[in-house]
């Protein structure tokens, strides 16, 4: 029994190192290819990416983003009462440093880290990828390239969008409902605010977008003849992304905070 | 222009042939596995165990990766299931390797899509309804002819058709046929290869070369 499960435990740290191995190569590869944009087909997958999991999000990550602006600041104002500026500081530590690049992460993750995964795992099933190939075409520059960059640059602008929802949409409806000054937490806010921490945030989205789109991307391309290995990718690719960016998180904040 | 040397695979064996340029060519398997066994081969998609391919004079499986597309799109190749890449509409599937390849718009290539359409018996109301849809539910030789025009657009050299006339109304087999005979004559030198394993469908075909694989 001892044997089995150390022989288990062994196997999956040989997978996890393939898989990362697998992920340090496409991200490499991604990034020196990322002149390919200038192709015209290959710049029409980035811009239906960027439709899909950036413009079809917004409405999404505002209504979470002020849900969650809204639980934060009624438990702030209940902790600190009407002191302006610690509230500030708690909801930057909170909704900027933390909460806005892991929450516009986590919902990229839910929406598209599986679809994409799926789409491109029963492409492959379809042998989509080598009627590419035929026509002369590498299904990584065409496939995974523009979905990369999509993916990237919408999670960077997903991630600043729910910081400003949050924040502006929390206290606008503090300020109506809890009778506070709206103004006057702002400028809490923006006094609290410094530029370091806006940059760190910015550099969080930016890991947590090129995370999930190589894991979602390998995953997707992973899978080989079977339909029913679609799913199981579709889940390591869910999985996967949310373990390295909660692991990202932790250590991005750690180097920067402490 | 295809050159095998003593191919060896789990379905053929010290399989050996040439097709020079210019020439209309049947190839003739014995299931449909094997045919799309060969043209894996054929093209570099499925390294034999032993033996060589050249295509277009180029040693398939010593190009690399990028070579290896670059040889590929000079190419014509007309799949069973049409190829077409399933998130993308009817227009943007017959522009891509075109635009991908050449970097031409596609307003500067209507006209002649047109015509191709027309000689298929596709008249312009319903071509513009086409264009527009997504190819998973089109019906398989309204795929094939798709496949055909896009690659007819990259003027290749070389054209593979993959069982293109097989399950066909004789109708449409005819017009097909018709298409890819006027096609190879347009052009000097141009090679046109037929494979399947379905000889009564291409009985029709005119070819200098029979192969019996």
């Amino acid at each position: 029994m001892t044997i089995i499960n150390i022989r288990k435990i062994g196997g999956n740290i040989i997978n996890a190192f393939k898989y990362l191995e697998g992920y340090y190569t496409l991200l490499c590869y991604s990034v020196k290819n990322i002149p390919l944009l200038r192709s015209a087909p290959i710049r029409s997958v980035l811009y239906k990416q960027l439709y899909f999991t950036g413009i079809e999000a917004l409405s999404k990550v505002a209504a979470i983003g002020i849900l969650i602006g809204i639980v934060i600041i009624t438990q702030i104002v209940n902790l600190v009462g009407s002191n302006v500026v610690l509230t500030g500081k708690i909801l930057i530590w909170t909704v900027v440093r933390e909460l806005g690049p892991l929450f516009a992460a986590i919902i990229i993750i839910a929406r598209s880290g599986a679809a994409i995964s799926s789409e491109l795992g029963s492409m492959k099933v379809n042998r989509e990828t080598d009627s590419l190939r035929i026509i002369g075409i590498n299904p990584v520059d065409y496939l995974i390239v523009p979905r990369v960059a999509g993916i990237t640059v919408s999670v960077f602008i997903l991630a600043f969008y729910f910081q400003v929802m949050a924040i502006a949409g929390g206290l606008a409806f503090t300020s109506i409902f809890l009778d506070l000054s709206f103004s006057q937490h702002l400028k809490g806010i923006f006094s609290a605010l410094k530029f370091f921490e806006v940059l760190v945030s910015l550099f969080k989205s930016l890991v947590f977008g090129l995370l999930i789109s190589i894991v979602s991307c390998y995953q997707g391309f992973s899978v080989e003849a079977s339909i029913t290995e679609i799913p199981q990718a579709a889940t390591r690719a869910v999985m996967q992304s949310l373990f390295l960016v909660f692991i990202f998180d932790g250590i991005i904040t750690v180097i920067s905070f402490v | 222009m295809i050159r095998l040397e003593n191919i060896d695979t789990e379905c053929f064996h010290a399989l050996s042939f040439e097709i020079k340029r210019g020439s209309e060519c049947k190839i003739i398997t014995r299931s449909e596995y094997e045919n799309r066994k060969l043209l894996n081969v054929i093209l570099g998609l499925e390294r034999p165990a032993s033996g060589r391919v050249f295509l277009l004079d180029k040693e398939t499986y010593a190009l690399s990766e990028k070579d290896s597309c670059r040889l590929l799109s000079r190419i014509g190749v007309v799949l069973k299931d049409g190829g077409l890449i399933s998130n993308l509409k009817v227009w943007e599937n017959i522009m891509l390797p075109v635009s991908y390849h050449t970097g031409k718009k596609p307003e500067d290539l209507e006209t002649k899509v047109k015509q191709r359409f027309n000689e298929a018996g596709i008249d312009v109301p319903y071509l513009k309804e086409l264009i527009g849809r997504l190819p998973g539910p089109l019906p398989v030789h309204e795929k094939r002819l798709i496949g055909l025009i896009r690659a007819m657009l990259m003027e290749p050299e070389l054209i593979i058709y993959d069982s293109l006339f097989e399950g066909l109304s004789p109708d449409m087999s005819d017009r097909l046929m018709q298409m890819t005979m006027n096609f190879h004559a347009e052009k000097q030198g141009r090679t046109s290869v037929y494979i399947t394993f379905d000889e009564q469908s291409i009985k029709n075909v005119r070819a200098d070369i029979i192969l019996r694989i």
